[in-house]
């Protein structure tokens, strides 16, 4: 059996976002139907100070807030600054350029198609998930933390 | 006929500000008045106010062997005191940032005496005693060498220099040490990201235009890029060349 391949683009930003404005652009976003995956990418932003004199305070940032997307509450763990999404087919592209052009009115964006997200599991994947893992979860959290996908109620 | 300094290779603005920078004989710009106390908390080696720690007894206080090059060499106040070796670290960004790593040594080891400086790509620290260090630091800081969203003072997780900027045109942190209160930048951290009782203030970010007048990086997207200096790629091709081609140990003949 031949195993679907769907689209997949990466949104990136010439800024990396405030939490505000990833939360208008993901609600923005789940209104488009067709998307099948999301993976909100940036640099990692701990809550605890992981190194140096300072290790184990704790490090309150202001980028790092819950957000709200449609029925669902998303802690970020990131400085969002790459989105990327699996798409169930490529017509849907003019609508997320819309919904980006909506938002990012200050500054530029593009969007870009190809393979982004992980395609068979890896090592870590293997101790977390085990030998038959749900391929649609694979890259969806990091697999050494104890985070896990948010699923959001599709509009289909 | 003496000896003249050129600093540096380049006919494009972000060439003659290194060049500026480097040079001793230019003063340097002064564009905030940070004090000694507000310097000496973001460093964070020493209380404000409290005696400085030695690593040695005064020079004039040891018996030092008879050495021509000791004769030679005035010590610095630091030296001279035996403070120990402190340092202070630079992040600059990419974008635009007045300063960035290599330069700031060259800048350093041209303007201040008995320093250890130490080059990273996206960081730089200088090493030296401590009572010389606060003395550079402030003129590290206050001048134009500085700017409150750009450079970030980090002993630590420095991540910040290549990264795209935030919304507000603050340069990522991932221990967010400054933030921007009214359009006014201030210090909560000290550089390796203990909280700071008081804040320390560091004014208001340089606007988009004197950034880019005042560069000292190449960057094609947000100011002029390394290809369009003739001049500078011409000396770092002959530099290249040579480099490589000493690795082969040509024999002359």
């Amino acid at each position: 059996m031949t195993e679907a391949t769907f689209p997949q683009c990466r949104i990136s930003t010439e800024r990396l976002l405030n939490p505000e404005t990833t939360e208008r652009l993901l609600n923005k976003l789940i209104e488009i139907p067709g998307i099948r995956r999301m993976v909100l990418n940036g640099p990692n932003l701990p809550a605890t100070v992981t190194y140096g004199p300072a290790k184990g305070l704790a490090n309150p940032h202001t980028m790092r807030k819950t957000i709200h997307v449609g029925d669902q509450e998303i802690p970020l763990q990131v400085h969002v600054g790459t989105i990327l999404l699996e798409l169930e087919n490529r017509e849907i592209i003019p609508a997320l350029q819309a919904a980006c052009e909506a938002v990012f009115t200050h500054w530029t964006f593009r969007i870009q198609e190809g393979r982004y997200m992980k395609t068979t599991p890896s090592l870590v994947d293997y101790c977390k998930y085990g030998p038959d893992a749900d391929k649609d979860i694979l890259g969806m959290a990091d697999p050494s933390s104890k985070s896990k996908p948010v699923i959001i109620q599709g509009t289909k | 006929m003496a000896y003249k300094p050129q600093f540096g290779p380049g006919q494009s603005h972000v060439a003659e500000n290194r060049r500026k920078q480097m040079n001793p004989d230019h003063k340097l710009a002064k564009l905030r008045d940070v004090s000694d106390k507000d310097i000496v908390l973001v460093m964070g080696h020493r209380a404000p106010g409290s005696a400085y720690k030695s690593a040695h007894p005064p020079l004039a206080e040891q018996q030092e062997p008879a050495c021509p090059i000791r004769k030679l060499v005035t010590p610095t106040d630091g030296a001279k005191a035996g403070d120990r070796v402190r340092y202070i670290q630079f992040t600059d960004s990419m974008y635009n940032a007045p300063c960035q790593p290599y330069q700031r040594s060259y800048v350093e080891a041209y303007r201040f005496r008995g320093i250890d400086p130490g080059t990273l790509s996206g960081r730089q620290i200088i090493e030296c005693r401590e009572r010389d260090l606060e003395k550079y630091a402030k003129e590290l800081v206050n001048t134009e060498l500085f700017d409150a969203a750009l450079t970030g003072i980090r002993g630590c997780t420095v991540h910040g220099h290549s990264l795209r900027l935030d919304e507000n045109g603050m340069m990522f942190d991932m221990l967010q040490r400054f933030v921007m209160d009214k359009g006014s930048i201030k210090y909560i951290k000290d550089q390796v990201g203990v909280p700071l009782d008081s804040e320390v203030k560091v004014g208001k970010a340089q606007d988009a235009k004197w950034l880019k007048a005042n560069t000292t990086m190449f960057h094609s997207m947000v100011g002029i890029g390394f290809r369009d200096d003739p001049e500078y790629v011409e000396y770092i091709t002959r530099i290249h060349e040579l480099r490589v081609k000493y690795g082969f140990m040509p024999k002359e003949a």
